[in-house]
């Protein structure tokens, strides 16, 4: 089986208090590092884990600036063959747009595939949309928030997706598909800084994404970055420790949390 | 090439490795037992050596100079690189390249723990005599550490003397990451600290953590740098009377010899001193210190990973013989040990303080 994984470079944002520049413009990241999206790395370890087990090829595949040439690298360490990384010239955030080049691209390239993997969302920009437009473009069937691949055919895929209250739906999605990874679904492997740098030496192939732009364009505009409202509702405590945590004893019994 | 070769072929088995190993008998760890499958080349169990705490006591020990503990380095680096590493560890690993500390927090808030003091600690470029206090991670975001450097930066200015920090340029000294077995890792953390130090000149590192101290004076290779413990520092400040301890401190203390300041880097009498000189207080010995000091634990990445089996611990061993001494305090000089100490100490109703906190009291 040939996969497609998708895999892009994210600013690590989790423990950062983000500042907005010019007046909602844009979002500071000089001072931020960057890193693999989360849900990409798990698309990356089932990819390759279902080529380990089944036989054939896995290639990643970034959308991103030359520096995104760094998540290739980690995919090939993981077990990927080889990298793409469709090198755009500004921030794509439009989820059409991402999809519409990477189906351009997928086409002219004439790009074999069996299954295309990308993560749920990014943690970025958090659509959620980029698999499911992609898949609707090159007309083939689309699962999302998968979170168990239970049998591999040679025609289908049988698989598990992760819902609400506990539950998961088991599917069969015939191929060529789309598939959304969920987190979870694996645990990814240690990707070791040596293991990154033995995998500079496979070849990366850059594309450069003005060459797949037809009918490419943004259907989302951003208008500004704001920060969320503030919420009134936190009491601050203050005092000697003893007299806060009477206090927070007195709260907790109001609350009927503990009586 | 590995940093300090090991001698495996040498091993005559005689067991000294395993007599003085703080995991022998208690977890399935046997050191001696894993040089020997190394001399035979037999697979060794993918769990069992993330047992051990680095320190470094069957090194010192061994007759043949095999250098067991450094054996375990490779046995976790062969483990690295097939990924087959604990779940705990590999988030460390990750944190740490991503945000240069283990606990991935924010680089941009390492110097989070100057806003407290109520002076400004100057970029060690803008020091005369080129002096940097190494923080650190575990002291530049624990809320229970990040009072070291508090302490020492406030000692070190009472004594007039000059250093200053490289804040949030400063990146994870490694010592930790080269003992869970990631050289490429480790080798990133060297190339940009070192890079640091050239950049600004720095002639002199005063570390607060001995784990620091170990890595920069024995695996950096020749910076040219002096390198100390802020122990050696205050101890000669106290002793040249540039810092005058005034105060009382009726109590009995009794002081843990941290692995890599004591048995591994020589460094026992200097705490000790700057205790002895502290009016009132009484000092008490553990029967087990100096260089046979009982390891806390903390060492060798296991602070950041959890054994699957239960075993009393060793810093539950030192805190109930501290309270059968009769200690009022539990003391040391490591981030580390001031950590796992805590938990056991706590639970029992006892102190356990960094010596920089019990300075703070009687300066």
């Amino acid at each position: 089986m040939n996969i497609l994984v998708f895999t892009k470079r994210v600013p690590a944002t989790q423990e950062e208090e983000l500042r907005i520049l010019g007046d909602g413009k844009e979002v500071d990241l000089s001072k931020l590092p960057f890193k693999v999206n989360d849900w990409d790395n798990y698309a990356v370890e089932e990819a390759v884990r279902i080529a380990e087990k089944t036989g054939g090829t896995v290639t990643a595949i970034s959308i991103g600036d030359a520096e995104s040439d760094e998540v290739l690298r980690r995919a090939i360490a993981m077990g990927v063959k080889d990298g793409f990384l469709i090198e755009v010239e500004k921030v794509l955030q439009d989820p059409y747009a991402r999809a519409m080049l990477a189906y351009n691209f997928l086409k002219k390239e004439n790009i074999p595939f069996d299954t295309i993997l990308t993560g749920v969302q990014s943690e970025d920009d958090q659509f959620a949309s980029v698999g499911g437009i992609l898949a609707a473009l090159l007309k083939v069937p689309y699962s999302s928030m998968v979170i168990g691949i239970d049998n591999v055919d040679k025609d289908h895929l049988v698989l598990r997706r992760e819902l609400e209250g506990g539950l998961q739906e088991r599917t069969k999605v015939m191929l060529p598909c789309v598939l959304s990874i969920q987190s979870g679904i694996n645990e990814p492997r240690y990707v070791s800084i040596m293991g990154v740098r033995k995998a500079s030496k496979v070849e990366r192939k850059v594309f450069k994404a003005k060459d797949y732009e037809e009918s490419m364009s943004s259907l989302i505009e951003v208008v500004k970055w704001v920060y969320p409202p503030k919420k009134g509702g936190a009491t601050m405590l203050s005092g000697e420790l003893e007299e806060i945590c009477k206090q927070i004893l007195g709260i907790i019994k109001e609350k009927g949390v503990y009586q | 090439m590995s940093l300090n070769p090991t001698r495996v072929l040498t091993c005559i088995q005689c067991g000294k490795c395993t007599g003085s190993c703080p995991e022998a008998g208690k977890t399935p760890f046997n050191i001696r037992m894993l040089i020997r499958k190394k001399q035979f080349q037999y697979a060794i169990e993918e769990g069992i050596p993330w047992y051990c705490t680095s320190c470094g006591a069957c090194t010192l020990r061994c007759p043949r100079d095999v250098k067991p503990s450094e054996v375990i380095i490779d046995i976790r680096s062969a483990l690295v690189e097939d990924g087959q590493i604990p779940l705990s560890l590999q988030k460390a690993l990750e944190n740490t390249f991503v945000q240069k500390n283990p606990w991935g927090l924010s680089r941009n808030k390492r110097g989070a723990w100057t806003e407290k003091l109520d002076f400004e600690i100057p970029h060690v470029s803008e020091t005369k005599e080129k002096r940097l206090l190494f923080v650190c991670c575990i002291q530049a975001y624990d809320p229970r550490c990040m009072v070291i450097p508090a302490n020492v930066a406030q000692i070190l200015k009472r004594a007039d003397f000059e250093f200053g920090i490289l804040g949030e340029e400063e990146a994870c000294c490694g010592n930790e990451i080269r003992r869970i077995g990631e050289s490429g890792l480790f080798e990133e953390l060297q190339e940009e600290n070192i890079t640091n130090f050239k950049e600004y000149g720095v002639k002199e590192i005063i570390t607060l953590s001995p784990h620091c101290m170990n890595v920069f004076k024995k695996e950096y290779g020749d910076t040219g740098i002096n390198v100390s413990h802020y122990t050696e520092v205050v101890w000669e400040l106290i002793k040249n009377s540039a810092l005058d301890i005034k105060g009382q401190y009726e109590k009995k203390v009794i002081y843990h010899d941290p692995c890599f300041l004591g048995k591994q880097n020589g460094i026992f009498d200097q705490p000790r001193n700057i205790l002895s000189a502290i009016n009132g207080l009484q000092l008490l010995e553990f029967s087990r210190s100096r260089e046979t000091s009982l390891c806390c634990e903390g060492g060798g990445g296991r602070m950041f990973f959890e054994t699957e089996i239960a075993y009393q611990r060793n810093a539950d061993v030192r805190v109930l013989e501290a309270a059968e001494r009769g200690a009022d305090v539990i003391t040391t000089a490591c981030p580390f040990c001031l950590m796992n100490l805590d938990d056991p100490a706590t639970e029992k109703g006892q102190v356990v303080k960094e010596l920089s906190e019990i300075l703070m009291e009687v300066l």
